[in-house]
């Protein structure tokens, strides 16, 4: 990574998502070149592209410039508008992909967004739609962002041909709150969606029998969902998943999720979800390891006050996009044991002090 | 199981995660799986003339992934009943840990 004045430069293809948001939350511009250089299909991949597309249809006056041989982007970040948008995204990667970074910059917008998505809904790269309607959007509530919150799955799709559609719908903020998260709290509920399309309907019903079977020996308060979509609804391929959450007595929530394989039996992906979600739950800390980065984000663009958060250990893409926040806004954590008394605790505290950033594009509206 | 679940919670040293994350030239992946950074190419005695170049991920698309790949191997330690009971105390029907100088 270099910086020079007000133009940051990365290799690589990797984290590319992260630095785009990066770049358009802070107004510096990225530039970002061997981009598989060398790879036998050098250059940006479709979904990529798509993304690229995406983001300058939520933006206004961004300026992306691409090389000839896909290697090398530059993107010169506009204002965020917002506003009603659909895209349809391609089948090499569900909505959860394109989702993600959408929702670190809605908040900021003009205008409340109202975007729409078509293609996977549900698969085992991103997010699913599941987990961003319950565990994402719960996050964004912890920095005042919740009047108007809402992910609506209209259809589902499964992978390879999706058919999906969501709508997503958020409200624009002046500022985020200062967090301070450092009770875990303790498990009192556990909530899951079992969802099954275009196979047999009792396929969800196998599942939550099997999570259940594990799950009820810690708490009786579980409600497992079962979620069949028919007809139009329930896009163009078949497919299952069990999408679970566990919540804390402090609102913490730690989430898991599995989704069909061919020749898997809905029970054994039933206890993939569970055994996860425990792994997750033992893990410790306030936010879910899939959640780290929306967190920290949101913590540094906080009010000009000590945000705190606990957390398990940071994963391999937080490391890095704690580096990249560094690089586009000069902010570093302060890390440290949450339990300094106690050894065997992996569980960190990180604290910032918030740059106190403003949503001056809602003011221009 | 049990022993597994302990040796997970326990660490020989605290990582320093400051130094680690800002002043160090390692990669998220090295600081992740120390035994990756021990083995990397600066700490062996390398000749002067020949660099091995290795290869750090099969798949580079990987690391644009939200969900981590989970690990079949290490989701079957749940299959122990010993290893799903010492989880107990992280839920509200597990037993309350009532500290020590609560008593004065």
């Amino acid at each position: 990574m270099a910086q020079t004045g007000s133009l940051v430069h990365f290799h690589g293809h990797q984290y590319l998502r992260q630095r785009l948001v990066l770049s358009i939350l802070s107004g510096k511009s990225v530039r970002v070149d061997k981009i598989r250089s060398d790879d036998k299909n050098p250059g940006l991949r479709d979904y990529e592209i798509s993304l690229l597309r995406l983001l300058e249809k939520v933006t206004n006056g961004t300026v992306i410039e691409i090389s000839v041989t896909g290697t090398a982007i530059l993107l010169k970040p506009g204002i965020i508008a917002g506003g009603s948008v659909s895209h349809d995204c391609p089948l090499s990667r569900s909505v959860g992909y394109f989702l993600e970074p959408l929702i670190m910059l809605a908040p900021f917008a003009k205008k409340p967004f109202q975007l729409t998505l078509r293609g996977i809904t549900t698969d085992d790269n991103d997010l699913s739609a599941d987990l961003i309607r319950t565990v994402t959007l719960p996050h964004l509530q912890l920095f005042g962002i919740s009047d108007g919150l809402e992910l609506r799955i209209k259809k589902r799709g499964a992978p390879p041909e999706g058919g999906g559609e969501v709508q997503f719908l958020c409200p624009i903020v002046k500022q985020v709150k200062t967090l301070n998260f450092v009770e875990p709290g303790k498990i009192k509920r556990i909530r899951g969606i079992a969802h099954a399309v275009r196979v047999n309907p009792q396929f969800s019903n196998r599942m939550i029998d099997a999570s259940r079977s594990v799950l009820n020996r810690y708490i009786p308060d579980i409600y497992l969902y079962s979620d069949v979509y028919k007809g139009e609804e329930s896009g163009k391929s078949p497919g299952y998943a069990l999408s679970i959450l566990a919540e804390s007595t402090t609102s913490v929530i730690h989430c898991s999720e599995a989704v069909s394989k061919p020749g898997v039996t809905p029970e054994e992906i039933a206890l993939t979800a569970t055994h996860a979600l425990l792994s997750e739950i033992r893990q410790g800390g306030c936010v879910d390891r899939k959640h780290q980065n929306l967190v920290l984000l949101m913590m540094i663009l906080g009010s000009e006050d000590v945000g705190r958060c606990r957390m398990g250990e940071p994963s391999v893409r937080t490391i890095q996009f704690l580096r990249d926040i560094k690089s586009f806004f000069g902010i570093s954590f302060k890390i440290v044991p949450a339990e300094p008394s106690e050894p065997s605790s992996t569980e960190l505290l990180f604290s910032c002090y918030g740059a106190g950033y403003i949503n001056v594009n809602r003011s221009l509206a | 199981a049990l022993a597994t679940f302990q040796s997970h919670s326990k660490r020989k040293a605290r990582k320093d995660w400051i130094s680690l994350i800002y002043s160090s030239n390692l990669t998220p992946e090295q600081i992740v799986n120390e035994n990756a950074a021990n083995e990397s190419p600066a700490n062996d005695p390398v000749d002067d003339f020949f660099h091995i170049r290795t290869a750090v991920f099969a798949n580079d698309d990987d690391l644009d992934m939200t969900k981590e790949a989970i690990s079949q191997d290490a989701l079957k330690e749940w299959e122990d009943d010993v290893l799903l009971e010492s989880i107990r105390n992280l839920f509200i029907t597990g037993e309350r840990v009532v500290p020590e100088d609560s008593h004065k």
